[in-house]
């Protein structure tokens, strides 16, 4: 049935993560669907069995395939024509080349939905000196290896970060009965949600040690241990506070970067600081008819932001495919005081809209204070850069040219 | 010089650094023993003795605190094969030294240590085909650097390996000077002199170039800093895949009847009546009436086992940088930064283009007392930004992998390639540095002219210089995708997401003529790991496939040969123990 060739759809979108399922979804409402994925349905969250996701959505936690089922479900009873094991090589235009067993697929679209997902940050990519042995993985890989592949990583490991990506492996490979010597964070701060940080290291008595970086790795074949050191207020590793530790494993969980290759190709826009799409809050990229949502447009924390995202996006291609979308690009949003990003970055200004940001500090009772038409304040007890800030924006506040977020004191 | 003029020369010297230093001189070599205080002492010494006018060679037996002693591991006793020339050491010149005998009516076996080829320096250098113009003028390896170089685009058609001339600029900016001169003077020797000095050389070498006015240097590459006076522009300079190529000779040469022995380590050179017998290996005893010993690093080991050491390595380490491909196009050509003197701090290297199309900075050059020491230092990482963004200012700094690799020096810089005088059937191939990639085919004629004076050598009448092209997915057009795809499915599927490495193409690098049996062997063959998030995503794949293809349990797969198990066991193993 699924033979290669060219042909055509009215909406193709990439990545069958929860992103791609939740837009493919509310898209198939409006028009015909394909769903390219180069793996499996379900994107990252098939290799997450803890229960941390859906209690949003769902009202309560299930684990990351569970969650994923439940759209996966939907998607093959709406119809949607879903492919999976295929790749998109190459988009140009709203021309798609997608490679998979069933051959080179070349696909014609009206409009397209991007939901890639991110990738994790090398070690090559913090420039981690030392020598190159097996032993070092990053957290998603290591994950992947233990959930999925059923093999184990190491014995006595050593993380360095504490995303929650981090934390959550802490406590994995303490389950699988490896040491997890420690987790080691350059900030000040633990870079994951605190609830994760209680329940995944205190909870195992894993120490958190912070402002420390690893500074060499050592070991020709298989890695034999890591040296650590404090780092100053610049993240500079302080001479004379290294220590060895042997061990025979490495996790780095030291950040996501959104997966845009195929966007630049399109040539969509680019925001440096979340390294994905600029997009309006109808999830429509800098090119039109192109839509984005999930991790490829900023890295969440919560699945259930995704998945809403993923619908927002879908139901505007869906509209766009079918010529009920009018384009409109108007309407800045700045990112003021201690505001790292906002997504969307753009608001038209027409409609309530939830802003997405993460501070650049972590600060406790402030005030954010959104400056359009009008202003309008919300105050939190603490926000931290690991949390996701949501606010939602009624749209007589907005206007069509600017509007500033700011968080102070 | 004669021998005895050398050894006053020496220990005149040598007694400044230590009182209990032996120097003894033959036929120009020269042999350091005794004590010293410390390594750096003892390189300086071998250093000095290197230096001096007429010596071939330096054998410095020196020893020192904390000195590593070559451990010699247990050989086996049965005889497990023979051969004419048994070629130690499957890097690009044992591999290039074998394809070229396997023209020749002759029994070859090469014998390499790891579990693939190219394992050696061969994998970590930058891919130059350099035309010789930065070798010292009259050196052998200049000499073999520039007949190598042309004989680059023939092999590379004939093996099907990637090869490209992607043009070299020498570069002089209002920095390249050092010299205590008023800057105008600088600007002018820069501009006026130096240009046309290396103008001239290359002339003499045949080696075609032209002088670049800033102006022009600058419309052709306009990410070049506006610092830059002069260029001087190579238009032959070469680029190619030192692996592929290497794999590419060990494969030809095989399909044309060389033998190679794979995990197999020389352990002793038997030698009687000062005649070559043959090897003493980890799997047993190769008779031979010729040894050719090309073991990089560690051709003095091997010199020393055959009873005719005439030199003594020294390591010297070179770190490089790999970019983004993003930003593979922010230059049309390789380039280099000229610095006048040389010193330290002030040397050479450069930033390269490479056939996969990521951009290379690099190499430092540090001495290094372990041959092993592929480290990269944070040091060294800095050293490369500080050297080349003076000559590339707003070069994004987006790293996705660094190496070192280790130079095979000998204490005279020069390439030792000579039948042995004390050993008959020892053929030495020692101190191949930098620019061995380049110079590997012209080593191979050498080598083999060297043989033909001992042994009548006839030409194979049925010899196929053509290897065939695996296939490379990324590289083929939407049409012969589709093609290959028809003909076996496992060509769509897309294991390595950055480089677009099929599965298919991981299965015949599994399967192929040298097979490729653990991860860095499958990388070096289709890039599957290679790419921005360097492996991080393909790497259960990959380690799944191999497991699957060659019968090896997945948590027994190795990144690198022995000693490298990805993974401790399965999951639960840990609880097992417990
Ligand atoms: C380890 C970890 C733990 C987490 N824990 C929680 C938690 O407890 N609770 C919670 O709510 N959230 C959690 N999250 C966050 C949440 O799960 C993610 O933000 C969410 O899965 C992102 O969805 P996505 O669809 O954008 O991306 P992904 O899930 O990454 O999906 C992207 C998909 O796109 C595919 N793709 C990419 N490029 C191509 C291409 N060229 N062609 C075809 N397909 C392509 C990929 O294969 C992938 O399947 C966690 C995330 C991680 C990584
Ligand atoms: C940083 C750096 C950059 C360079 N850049 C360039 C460049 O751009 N252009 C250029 O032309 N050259 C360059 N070079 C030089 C080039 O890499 C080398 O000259 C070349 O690779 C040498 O090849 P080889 O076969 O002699 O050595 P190797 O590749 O080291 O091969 C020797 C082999 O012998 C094996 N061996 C050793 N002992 C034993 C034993 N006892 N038994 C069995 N096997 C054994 C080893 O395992 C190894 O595989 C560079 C070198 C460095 C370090």
């Amino acid at each position: 049935m699924f033979a290669g060739g060219k042909m055509k759809a009215g909406i193709v979108v990439i990545g069958g993560g929860p992103a791609g399922l939740a837009a493919s979804l509310k898209a198939s409402e409006y028009t015909d669907v394909m769903l390219l994925e180069r793996d499996e349905l379900g994107g990252i969250l098939q290799q997450c069995i803890h229960d941390g996701f859906g209690n949003f959505i769902f009202g309560k936690m299930l684990t990351g395939p569970e969650y994923a089922e439940h759209f996966i479900e939907r998607a093959r009873d709406a119809g949607i024509d879903i492919r999976v094991g295929t790749t998109v090589l190459q988009v140009e235009g709203k021309k798609i080349v997608a490679s998979g067993s069933d051959g080179i697929l070349e696909i014609e679209t009206k409009a397209i939905v991007l939901a890639m997902g991110c990738r994790e940050r090398s070690r090559c990519q913090i420039l981690i000196p030392g020598t190159r042995p097996a032993g070092i993985y990053t957290a998603g890989t290591a994950q992947r290896l233990i959930n999925v592949e059923g093999v184990m990583p190491g014995r006595k490991v050593v993380i360095l970060g504490s995303g929650d990506v981090g934390l959550m492996m802490a406590r994995r490979l303490t389950l699988e009965g490896a040491e997890v010597e420690g987790v080691y964070e350059i900030m000040p701060k633990p870079g994951g949600l605190i609830r994760n940080v209680v329940q995944c290291l205190h909870d195992y008595n894993i120490p958190l040690h912070l402002c420390h970086t690893v500074v060499d790795i050592k070991g020709k074949k298989r890695l034999e241990g890591v040296v650590v050191a404090k780092v100053n207020e610049a993240m500079k590793p302080i001479k004379g506070t290294e220590r060895f530790i042997p061990c025979d494993c490495l996790i780095l969980a030291v950040g996501l970067i959104p997966e845009n290759e195929l966007s630049r190709q399109i040539g969509v826009a680019i925001d440096s600081r979340t390294q994905g799409p600029i997009v309006d809050e109808r999830m429509e990229t800098s090119v039109e008819g192109v839509f984005a949502c999930g991790n490829v447009v900023h890295v969440h924390d919560l699945v259930d932001d995704v998945t809403i995202a993923g619908e927002i996006a879908g139901e505007n291609a869906g509209k766009y495919a079918i010529g009920e979308f009018e384009r409109i690009r108007k309407g800045k949003v700045i990112a003021g005081e201690n505001v790292r990003y906002v997504v969307p970055q753009i608001l038209r200004g027409m409609e309530d809209v939830t802003s997405y940001l993460r501070v650049e500090k972590e600060m406790e009772n402030v005030k954010l204070i959104v400056s359009g038409k009008k202003t309008f304040e919300k105050k939190y007890r603490i926000v931290r850069p690991a949390e996701m800030v949501k606010v939602k924006v009624n749209a007589d506040i907005l206007t069509s040219n600017e509007v500033r977020i700011d968080v102070k004191s | 010089m004669n021998d005895k003029k050398i050894r006053k020369r020496i220990e005149k010297i040598a007694k400044k650094i230590s009182k209990d230093i032996m120097v003894r001189v033959e036929n120009r070599v020269v042999y350091l023993e005794g004590r010293t205080n410390s390594w750096e002492d003892y390189l300086k010494l071998g250093i000095l003795a290197g230096k001096i006018k007429d010596v071939k060679g330096v054998v410095n037996n020196i020893d020192y605190p904390g000195k590593k002693k070559m451990i010699r591991k247990q050989g086996g006793k049965e005889k497990v094969g023979e051969a004419d020339v048994v070629i130690i050491g499957a890097g690009v010149v044992g591999c290039a030294i074998a394809r070229e005998l396997s023209k020749y009516e002759i029994n070859v076996i090469i014998i390499e240590k790891a579990e693939d080829v190219a394992c050696g320096v061969t994998k970590a250098n930058n891919a130059m085909v350099h035309t010789g113009i930065g070798e010292k003028m009259g050196t052998l390896k200049q000499r073999l650097c520039v007949e190598g170089h042309k004989m680059y685009e023939r092999l590379c058609e004939e093996l099907n390996v990637p090869y490209e001339k992607c043009g070299m600029w020498i570069v002089l900016t209002k920095d390249s000077l050092k010299f205590k001169i008023p800057s105008f003077l600088a600007n002018f020797i820069a501009k006026r002199i130096i240009p046309f000095i290396i103008l001239r050389r290359g002339k003499k070498l045949g080696i075609p170039m032209k002088v670049v006015k800033r102006k022009e240097l600058l419309k052709e590459e306009p990410n070049v800093t506006k610092d830059a006076l002069v260029a001087v522009y190579s238009p032959t300079y070469g680029i190619t895949s030192p692996y592929l190529l290497t794999i590419a000779l060990a494969e030809n040469a095989i399909e044309n009847g060389a033998k190679i022995m794979l995990n197999t380590e020389v352990v002793d050179v038997m030698v009687k009546d000062s005649r070559i017998k043959g090897v003493v290996t980890t799997k047993g005893i190769i008779e031979a009436k010729y040894v050719i010993n090309a073991a990089g690093l560690y051709a003095d080991e091997i010199a020393e086992m055959a009873g005719a050491r005439e030199y003594t390595i020294h390591p010297k380490k070179g770190a490089t940088l790999i970019f983004d491909k993003e930003y593979g196009n922010y230059i049309n050509h390789s380039m280099s930064l000229l610095r006048l003197p040389r010193t330290e701090h002030y040397k050479g290297g450069g930033v390269m283009l490479t056939v996969d199309g990521n951009i290379q900075w690099g190499p430092t050059i540090s001495e290094v007392e372990d041959k092993e020491d592929t480290s990269v230092t944070a040091d060294e990482i800095e050293e490369i930004f500080s050297m080349f963004s003076p000559l590339l200012p707003h070069f994004p700094r987006a790293v996705i992998a660094y190496f070192s690799g280790v130079r095979a020096a000998t204490f005279t810089e020069d390439f030792f390639i000579e039948a042995s005088e004390k050993v008959k059937g020892f053929i030495h191939v020692a101190g191949i540095q930098s620019p061995g990639l380049t110079a590997a085919p012209a080593i191979a004629k050498m080598v083999v002219n060297i043989l033909e004076k001992e042994i009548p050598l006839e030409k194979k009448t049925n010899f196929n210089p053509y290897r065939k092209k695996p296939v490379v997915f990324r590289e083929l057009s939407i049409e012969e995708k589709k093609k290959m795809i028809e003909k076996n499915p496992a060509y769509g599927k897309i294991v390595c997401r950055c480089e677009h490495v099929t599965e298919g193409e991981i299965i015949d690098a599994i399967h192929g003529k040298i097979p490729a049996l653990n991860i860095d062997a499958i990388k070096r063959r289709t890039r599957a790991g290679m790419g921005r998030c360097h492996g991080s995503f393909c790497l259960p794949k990959v380690a799944k496939i191999l497991s699957r293809e060659a019968g090896i349990p997945l948590e027994k797969v190795l990144k690198d040969g022995e000693g490298s198990r990805l993974f401790i066991g399965k999951a639960k193993c840990l609880l097992e123990e417990k």
